[in-house]
């Protein structure tokens, strides 16, 4: 009785430690994947955020003349204001460096005892070009450096001047500029201003070494051909390349070579008002130098690009921003590194847009409509705002404007393109350039790379897995299952380096032979079968029933040696001794080595055993009586395996199909090392693609952390994780409502 | 001693003498049938005449050949490999081992029912017709008529006529199992060969069963193995007694039951081992 009781309890214990242990092993699994899935979304989440415009500090500052200019180093440290006076002063924002916040540091006059300025040019964010009342030119530089001799961090304002301390001969006639522009590089710099007296005038400086550490120049003089009693804005592109020139309704565009020659007229089609015609309000470079941006005063922005038609590159509205209903665009400030922009208003009502997302990012109202001058911080983190008695800090939160919902599955018209595409394109070696964020190329790729692979892995591994549980001797397929499951353990590493590097090279040499093979090769085995059919029963019994596809061996050896053979006799006669050139060239197919066609061999190899093992079980596990019934009533094997194997087994190689896709879909180092990596919309055999997982494989080490690219590729892992929860999710409800219909006692 | 009444006795007087059955009284006739499994065999010399239009059963104990031998008559064990036949069975005096013969043709001849009811996972209608269709039967009416008649003759109709196009398995047992014999029938089979029917049925089920064969054997000769002495004695005109793949004796019901000729018989029916 005691030993009895003993085992009862210890067999109590035993049980309540198993179940504690299943259930808290279930649990931990579950919990893993809700943890995956919320942390895939919290890196995900701040790229579908919308921008946040906040006051950070406000300053009460009496400039005693207007402000023409302001600005802020890049910690929001420092802010600058330039006065009509022609005062530079500096003023502290955060206590530090022995100032308090709001103290003014340096104060220092740029313009002659005497003199003040008559207009001030902002350049890009930094360079500010400044025009005193006599017609003197100057380029300076707002310059913060940081010192950390006190043992802690000071920023230490200056003013540098690119081209030096000295005036710059902007005309050769010494006559008043009313307008002015100017780009330069570290070879060059060029002027194009409009005079008072007219003149449409280019001014270049030519670095006599290098104007990063020489400010000598020689001057180079130069009049375009261009008659306007008045120009209204004129914007150099950074590179140099282009000057657009508006005159009210109308900008013109010149290239800046050495002939200045007329690209290009735009004149926009501006909405006509019955009452008031409206106008072009204002101009703008957007980031890069290749958009203009033009604001009216039916309050919409539009994007002019260059784009390449049929009739050369010509001047085209691309999209257009409402960014008031009823008042005009006054001015328009755009970011120096990103393809944002902001607009302001006369009532000082405000807004941020970016181009490429079309992405209306924020509105609202900072000031009073007393604002005399505007800056975005460097970092594109905040804004400065001098109004008539007041310095304003503001802090922008804008990290993703970029992306959208519709510039991630929409096709967007990219600056240069000659229409809306998609296209993912994350880096590039240029700084201004635009970043191409369409998940439906990799979407795209993934689901061509898994078709491809679906269509060579279904009917050989459905087929094989047929053959096996159906036809097969159970001896024999005790043997040849696990082979081919054993085919599942293969490193797909492997097998991506084989097919990128060994079988890609044999296919795009041996084309013919391929496209032969996929005609030889089942036909050989009909062949054989019908010949085998038709076999007289003496021979026939030589070989024991069981053995017979044996001889099948011969027959498609013999079939793959004759394509091979076949191969270059084929090419010479009838592609002219080159398949790959008569493809690209006489039928205009672009050939990649690295294919659809090299994936779906590869890939479907890695796939075929995960397919052949449930399905063949699934049909294995069809049970005996029902064969036996169909049999028995005077089907034929044919017969009872499709009217009743099939049919019943159908759940299960449904799902054996789905699994197959599922591991297609989510397969990486095949993709990776054969499919040449390009991200094209094309469903050819002969072109490559780029899938989900090759790209967060190919891209993620790149990527810099917490940056749009990352967040994007966090999206990319996302939309893979609902591709594959999908399939699945569809593959067993389908299965379920099979095995309802099918599924036999 | 069973007391066993075989109450088709009255029904049928006329006694045949079954080892000299004239031409038109036999279906089937066995000649000198061996049968190996591998290297064992597992049926002896088996000679026996199965009579035209009458319920022949094979009674003996688990693993004596009965259900062997019945499988031998529509060819079914050719789908074990290891299995090896000579001997002859044949039906219209040709044999059905000879190598020309049509399996799948002799299978539409010899229908055959199993131990299991194996309904496939298909309609009731389509269940019927699975035999038709296989021979390339589409018409529409053809098809209509043979689902009617084969339900009818499988006592189900009434049952089932509402919902023919319901999925089989939604069945009960007994209803699947007579429905498996309506899809047997429904080809227009000369032999029907049931292989121990209504030994997953309750009893409801196995009378309802048992009634159908009286009336089927107006159509068809068959042949039923079963383990139940009563079944047989109930249903069948002739029984013929297997034990260890012998043949050991082959009578009208009423004498094997009643007056057993051989030792073996005895011990069995009255109960001393099986």
């Amino acid at each position: 009785m005691a030993i009895a009781s003993k085992s009862a309890n210890s067999r109590k214990v035993k049980n309540s430690l198993a179940k504690w242990m299943i259930t808290l092993g279930g649990i931990s699994v579950l919990f893993t994947l809700v943890l995956i899935f919320m942390y895939l979304l919290y890196v995900i989440k701040p790229i579908f955020e919308s921008a946040k415009v906040d006051a950070k500090a406000q300053f009460v500052i009496k400039e005693e003349s207007k402000v023409l200019a302001t600005g802020v180093d890049e910690l929001k440290e420092v802010a600058y204001s330039i006065t009509k006076q022609g005062n530079i002063d500096f003023y502290q924002l955060v206590d530090g460096g022995g100032y308090k916040a709001g103290e003014k540091i340096l104060s220092q006059k740029l313009v002659a005892d005497g003199e003040r300025l008559a207009q001030l040019i902002n350049i890009g964010q930094e360079q500010k070009l400044l025009l005193d009342t006599a017609g003197n030119v100057q380029l300076i530089v707002p310059n913060f450096s940081a010192n950390f001799d006190s043992g802690e961090r000071v920023i230490i304002p200056s003013v540098r001047y690119p081209l030096g301390e000295e005036y710059l001969p902007i005309d050769e006639d010494n006559a008043g500029l009313t307008k002015l522009s100017f780009a330069m590089d570290d070879e060059k710099a060029i002027f194009v201003g409009f005079t008072q007296d007219k003149r449409l005038i280019k001014t270049t400086l030519l670095a006599e070494d290098d104007f990063s550490y020489d400010t000598a120049y020689e001057v180079e003089y130069q009049e375009i051909d261009y008659a306007a009693k008045r120009i209204d804005n004129i914007l150099v592109t950074p590179d140099l390349a282009m000057v657009f020139v508006r005159e009210g309704d109308q900008v013109a565009v010149f290239s800046l070579d050495d002939d200045a020659e007329l690209k290009a007229t735009i004149i926009p089609q501006l909405a006509q008002n019955k009452s008031t015609p409206n106008h072009i309000t204002s101009m703008a470079l957007l980031s890069g130098g290749s958009s203009i941006l033009l604001g009216d005063d039916s309050g919409k922005v539009s994007q002019w690009f260059e784009v390449a038609t049929e009739q050369g590159r010509e001047f085209k509205k691309i999209r257009s921003f409402n960014v008031s209903d009823n008042e005009p665009v006054v001015a328009i400030y755009t970011e120096q590194f990103r393809k944002s922009f902001y607009t302001e208003t006369p009532s000082g009502e405000m807004g941020m847009f970016y181009t490429t997302s079309e992405a209306d990012l924020w509105r609202g109202k900072l000031h009073q409509g007393d604002a005399q001058a505007f800056a975005i911080a460097p970092r594109a983190d905040g804004l400065v705002i001098f109004s008539k008695n007041e310095l304003a800090i503001f802090t922008v939160e804008n990290e993703h404007p970029e992306v959208t919902w519709q510039a991630l599955w929409q096709e967007v018209w990219y600056e240069g393109y000659p229409e809306p595409e998609f296209i993912w394109q994350s880096t590039s070696g240029s700084d201004d350039f635009e970043a191409k964020f369409s998940l439906v190329p990799i979407s795209f790729g993934t689901i061509k790379a898994a078709m491809y692979a679906m269509m060579f892995a279904v009917p050989i591994a459905l087929t094989a897995a047929i053959y096996t549980a159906y036809f097969m001797t159970p001896g024999l397929r005790r043997k040849v299952k696990p082979t081919i499951e054993l085919m599942e353990a293969l490193p797909t590493v492997i097998l991506g380096f084989l097919a990128g590097l060994w079988l890609a090279p044999i296919i795009e040499i041996y084309l013919p032979a391929i496209c032969l093979l996929l005609v030889f090769i089942p036909s050989s085995v009909f062949i054989t079968a019908f010949a085998w059919h038709k076999l007289p029963r003496e021979y026939k019994t030589k070989i024991p029933e069981t053995w017979a596809p044996i001889i099948l061996i011969p027959a498609i050896l013999i079939a793959a040696y004759a394509a091979f053979a076949l191969s270059p006799v084929l090419e010479l006669h009838l592609f002219g001794g080159d398949v790959r050139q008569y493809i690209t060239n006489d039928l205009g197919i672009d050939f990649d080595q690295r294919n659809a066609l090299v994936v779906g061999i590869a890939m479907g190899f890695a796939v075929i055993p995960t397919i052949f093992s449930m399905a063949e079980d699934a049909i294995f596990s069809v049970p005996k009586h029902l064969t036996s019934g169909s049999l028995a009533l005077g089907a034929t094997q044919w017969q009872t395996l499709i009217k009743v194997v099939l049919l019943t087994a159908s759940p299960g190689i449904f799902s054996a199909v789905m699994m197959g896709l599922g591991r297609a879909v989510g397969e990486t180092m095949i993709v990776l090392m054969a499919t040449g990596n390009t991200p094209i919309l094309d469903w050819s055999i002969f072109q490559g693609m780029r899938t989900l997982a090759a790209n967060i494989a190919v891209e993620m080490p790149e990527s810099e952390v917490g940056s749009s690219h990352y967040r994007i590729l966090f999206l990319a892992a996302f939309v893979l994780f609902v591709f594959t929860f999908v399939f699945n999710t569809l593959a067993e409800f389908v299965r379920q409502r099979l095995r309802e219909k099918y599924s036999s006692l | 001693m069973i007391s066993v009444t075989p109450k088709n006795l009255s029904e049928h007087n006329v006694k045949l003498d079954l080892n000299n059955l004239t031409p038109e009284q036999v279906a089937l006739e066995i000649k000198n049938l061996d049968l190996y499994y591998g290297d064992k065999q597992a049926l002896q010399d088996i000679s026996m005449s199965i009579p035209k239009g009458q319920v022949t059963a094979f009674i003996g104990p688990s693993g004596c050949g009965k259900s062997t031998l019945l499988r031998c008559i529509n060819r079914m064990n050719d789908l074990v490999d290891i299995c090896k036949i000579t001997g002859q069975i044949n039906l219209h005096g040709e044999n059905i081992y000879d190598r020309h013969t049509d399996v799948a043709a002799l299978r539409r001849k010899v229908g055959m029912v199993f131990q299991r009811p194996n309904p496939f996972p298909k309609s009731i209608y389509e269940n019927v017709v699975y035999g038709l269709r296989i021979t390339g039967e589409n018409n529409r009416r053809v098809l209509d008529e043979a689902v009617e008649t084969s339900l009818r003759s499988a006592a189900l109709w009434n049952e089932v006529k509402d919902r023919l196009h319901e999925s089989a398995l939604g069945l009960s047992g007994g209803q699947q199992q007579r429905l498996v014999i309506a899809r047997a029938i429904a080809i227009q089979p000369e032999v029907l060969l049931l292989d121990e029917p209504t030994s997953a049925l309750d009893p409801i089920s196995t009378l309802t069963i048992e009634e159908l064969i009286n009336d089927l054997k107006k159509q068809f000769t068959v042949v039923i193995v079963t383990h139940n002495m009563q079944q047989a004695a109930r249903v069948s005109d002739q029984t013929a007694f297997m034990y260890m793949g012998d043949l050991i004796e082959y009578s009208d019901t009423n004498t094997l039951f009643t007056t057993p000729t051989k030792k073996k018989t005895e011990d069995y029916i009255t109960g001393r081992y099986g």
